[in-house]
């Protein structure tokens, strides 16, 4: 339903003209994020440019009986900033600035739509990094980082974005601000902000974030090595952390994904591996030889292949290049791709991988697996035809499937990219009843009447008309309770 | 309600004495075998209107103020065993009344850690450190508990079995309710079975105890160069604090510890670098007899008496400057890259004391053994912290809280 010119010129009064965006062309852009198969049009966008304004958006919105979504870039990959109700589409882009820097004490309070490596770039000349890195950093923004909990391929080392907020200023779903935490460890009270972190939206919107900062490296050392069987390199793995050395980033691409991208980019992968192994090293220059040396004795003596060792920051670019560009050969190599997120204990990737090739070639479609090695993290992207609804519908029920198999394995089904719209139904396999139902209950206590982007993360109703297709439960079997397997 | 108070009395019965709580016994104490039972005692209770109270070692709870409702001790050291642990996984999954101790033991017969520094380790259980969010030196280099816990099998205060999170490192599934019951005390829930990240043992590890005089202690553009070197530990102890802690035990009116577990050859650089900035330590323990070390540190939080604790955005031990030659400095425990400051002040000073440091950017997070009522939080994020607790507890079985509970 439209508002009301009168409405709209409220809004208008209360953010400017520049912060208001109610136009057809405006809307349309708004209308999804990174998961392009779910559209919904806001009825208006917001540009806040304060926390202060943020507070008179939602309660402009309550007001109106409109439900608000927060958003950032936009990058995110399942549906978590889709306006499925219309509503407000707040989009924190114009809150883009590092509001207070302590280069002693390591900390600095940000704003939401600062772009995560503009973060980063900014703070160089300090010698001071914010350490998450998703792979959508050059884009993605802080606030999108912290309502996902993002991860990224240096997250091995150095933890997901929850272990880097120290303190957030957020708007709650009455239109006040609070601020959780501050700028040390451990403030007293419940750790609310520990809940909002990873909420998408759905619990109080992010405003500012106090990040902690971490001295950038003195040195990085960035490996190559390929493998005539991928199982050799999952072990080199498991031994590279045995023997105490915690890389920066253990990534590994299968024979699937370095053909694509060798198509692509044409820069000498050996495409008769079975995977490329990608370790990359960081910390103070004279520890960094002796453990380049030590890896290289454990890839050996696991039959890698070929080692490659950059010697300086464009050889290092270039052997991540392969890397960074497999969600972008992907999109080359087939009209529609559909890229999950789940995770399985590191002792089973193998066993994941298999499975996800058996239950791709059963239905004809190409699978190929790009993953953080270090943590279990699996990147399985089904190739399709987008113009063929039956190879589109196959490929979601073939991930379906394999983050099925991910449950079953111990894992979960999203890592890094969260739950959103794109697999809400799959709370339901992976959690008892009783589990979501106290999830609920403390989503409630934030946002009591869902005014904040609501039917998100937990399972809602309809949600088979999202192309999702429950697990066969065989007859009398019970679905895992709470005393139930261990997730 | 599927046991009565009688039941349990009967079948579980514990001696109500040995947990008392400020001079409070509770009617009944209870030591569950399992998760279930653990989840019907709080059911009954919740049904009973009887408030309850956690316990595993006890490590928290010494100094503990008399609650204003207390019927039931919750005995969860029956809970102890390791439910899956693969080595490879670099993760752990276990009941809540392990002790530290059992788990380190387990842990290290494979090279690896949990590194929570709980005080009292052979006596303190996994779910109590939890509870309280208990770190030590090394908060900052390896995390607090809230950063190492993976999900938890909990029961609410109303009895709800239920679970968060899982058991890989990397999962965004659902609502952290696990890391809301961690530090939450025990004000909104039970845990009962956590998954944690572990990690290996570092290569080598080095620990360095430096004597140091009031003026030495002040000087900031000293210590600033330590930040960027990320030691594992960098704590401060006043003169008695430090007194009887042999390796650690410098004489000086303060003694700064420093340490880093790393690489061999960067602990060698950090090592020199220490040397010149602060000349030759009192003393110098390496690798195996590091970790002793760091349990004396985390030992010398839970010192006996009256005391207060203060998180801070410090990371200098110039911070500590305005206490030097205070009789409050004797026993001060300061982990500076964390910013916690742990005092023993006479209680007729606390007051001033609290008043005075949160001028220097200290905020109190505990007073413990002082009749010192907290600062009512803003109004916000008491409306926040009632709607959880009415939504997790909403018939109070839980008879203690966060430290802000106390003051409400």
């Amino acid at each position: 339903m439209p508002l009301t010119p009168a409405a709209l010129e409220e809004l208008r009064a209360l953010l400017g003209e520049g912060g208001v965006l109610a136009g057809d062309a405006a809307l349309f852009t708004y209308e999804a994020d990174g998961l392009v198969i779910e559209k919904a049009r806001p009825e208006v966008v917001a540009l806040p440019r304060s926390t202060d304004e943020v507070c008179a958006v939602v309660r402009w919105a309550r007001a109106y009986g409109l439900p608000v979504v927060p958003r950032g870039a936009g990058t995110g990959l399942a549906g978590g900033a889709t306006c499925e109700r219309g509503g407000v589409s707040l989009s924190l882009n114009r809150m883009n600035r590092v509001l207070r820097l302590d280069e002693e004490r390591m900390f600095a309070w940000v704003h939401p739509g600062m772009v995560n490596l503009s973060l980063s770039q900014q703070l160089a000349p300090q010698g001071l990094y914010f350490a998450p890195d998703p792979s959508s950093q050059q884009v993605s923004t802080i606030g999108g980082n912290v309502s996902t909990n993002a991860g990224g391929p240096h997250c091995l080392k150095y933890g997901v974005t929850y272990n880097h907020v120290l303190g957030l200023t957020v708007v709650t779903a009455d239109g006040v601000a609070v601020t959780l935490g501050g700028e040390g460890c451990d403030f007293p009270g419940f750790d609310l902000a520990s809940v909002v972190v990873g909420s998408e939206g759905t619990c109080a919107i992010v405003t500012e974030v106090c990040v902690r900062l971490s001295p950038v490296p003195e040195s990085v050392k960035t490996m190559l090595f390929d493998f005539a069987d991928i199982t050799d390199a999952g072990e080199t793995v498991s031994r590279v952390v045995a023997a105490g050395i915690v890389p920066a980033a253990l990534e590994i691409m299968d024979r699937v994904t370095t053909g694509v991208v060798e198509a692509w980019v044409q820069m000498g992968l050996p495409t008769d591996a079975d995977a490329l192994l990608l370790i990359e090293l960081d910390g103070p220059a004279v520890a960094l030889e002796s453990q380049v040396g030590r890896i290289e004795e454990i890839a050996k003596a696991h039959r890698a292949r070929s080692v490659r060792v950059a010697k300086d920051a464009d050889e290092r670019a270039l052997l991540w290049k392969g890397r960074k560009s497999a969600f972008g050969a992907f999109g080359r190599a087939a009209t529609g791709f559909y890229v999950m997120d789940g995770v399985v204990p590191r002792t089973r990737v193998a066993e994941a991988l298999a499975t996800t090739y058996r239950l791709a070639g059963e239905v004809g479609l190409r699978v190929g697996n790009v993953f953080h090695a270090g943590d279990g993290n699996l990147h399985p992207n089904v190739m399709f035809d987008a113009h063929s609804p039956r190879q589109q519908a196959d490929a979601l029920a073939v991930a379906q499937a394999i983050l099925r198999e991910c449950i079953r394995l111990g894992g979960t089904i999203s890592g890094e990219h969260g739950i959103g719209i794109e697999k809400r139904s799959m709370m339901a396999e992976m959690f008892a009843p009783e589990d979501l139902a106290v999830m609920e209950r403390v989503r409630h206590a934030f946002n009591p009447d869902g005014v904040l982007n609501p039917g998100k993360v937990l399972p809602a109703e309809g949600d088979a008309a999202h192309g999702y297709v429950p697990a066969p439960v065989p007859a009398g079997a019970a679905r895992p309770g709470a005393e139930g397997p261990w997730t | 309600m599927s046991v009565t108070p009688a039941e349990w009395a009967r079948e579980m019965a514990q001696d109500a004495e040995r947990y008392a709580l400020g001079g409070a016994v509770p009617a009944f104490a209870v030591r569950p075998a399992g998760a279930v039972e653990a989840a019907e005692v709080v059911r009954a209770c919740a049904a009973d209107r009887l408030a309850l109270v956690p316990w595993g070692g006890g490590v928290s709870l010494e100094g503990e103020g008399r609650p204003a409702r207390y019927d039931v001790a919750l005995d969860l050291t029956g809970l102890d065993r390791v439910t899956v642990y693969d080595p490879d996984d670099y993760t752990i999954s276990a009941e809540c009344g392990i002790t530290i101790a059992s788990l380190r033991a387990k842990l290290a017969e494979h090279g690896q850690e949990l590194p929570l520094e709980a005080a009292h380790a052979v006596r303190a259980t996994l779910g109590g450190v939890l509870a309280a969010n208990a770190a030590g030196p090394r908060r900052l280099r390896f995390g607090a508990p809230r950063d190492r816990i993976l999900g938890a099998r909990f029961v609410t205060g109303d009895g709800v079995l239920a679970k968060s999170g899982g058991r890989v490192v990397k999962n965004v599934a659902g609502h952290a309710v696990h890391r809301l019951l961690t530090g939450s005390r025990g004000g909104l829930g039970v845990l009962l079975e956590a998954s944690l990240k572990l990690t290996p043992h570092p290569p080598a590890r080095v620990a360095l105890a430096f004597g140091c005089g009031a003026a030495a202690l002040a000087d900031a553009a000293r210590w600033a160069p330590f930040a960027r070197r990320e030691p594992a530990v960098l704590s401060v102890l006043g003169r008695a604090a430090a007194s009887g802690l042999g390796a650690l035990d410098s004489g000086a009116p303060f003694t700064c510890v420093l340490g880093w577990e790393d690489d061999g050859a960067w602990l060698a650089d950090c090592e020199a670098f220490a040397h010149g900035k602060l000349g030759t330590p009192a003393q110098r323990t390496e690798d195996a007899g590091v970790p002793a070390i760091w349990q004396l540190l985390a030992d010398a939080q839970e010192t006996p008496g009256p005391r207060l604790t203060f998180a801070s955005g410090h990371n200098s031990p110039a911070a500590l400057a305005p206490l030097a030659g205070r009789a409050c400095a004797e026993r001060l425990v300061f982990h500076a890259p964390s910013g916690r400051l742990l005092l023993w002040p006479a209680p007729d000073e606390a007051a001033a004391l609290v008043a005075e440091l949160a001028g220097l950017g200290f905020v109190p997070v505990e007073a413990r053994g002082l009749d010192l009522p907290p600062a009512k939080p803003p109004a916000t994020v008491s409306a926040l912290r009632s709607a959880l607790r009415q939504a997790l507890d909403p018939a109070a079985t839980m008879a203690l809280g966060d430290w802000w509970e106390q003051s409400a």
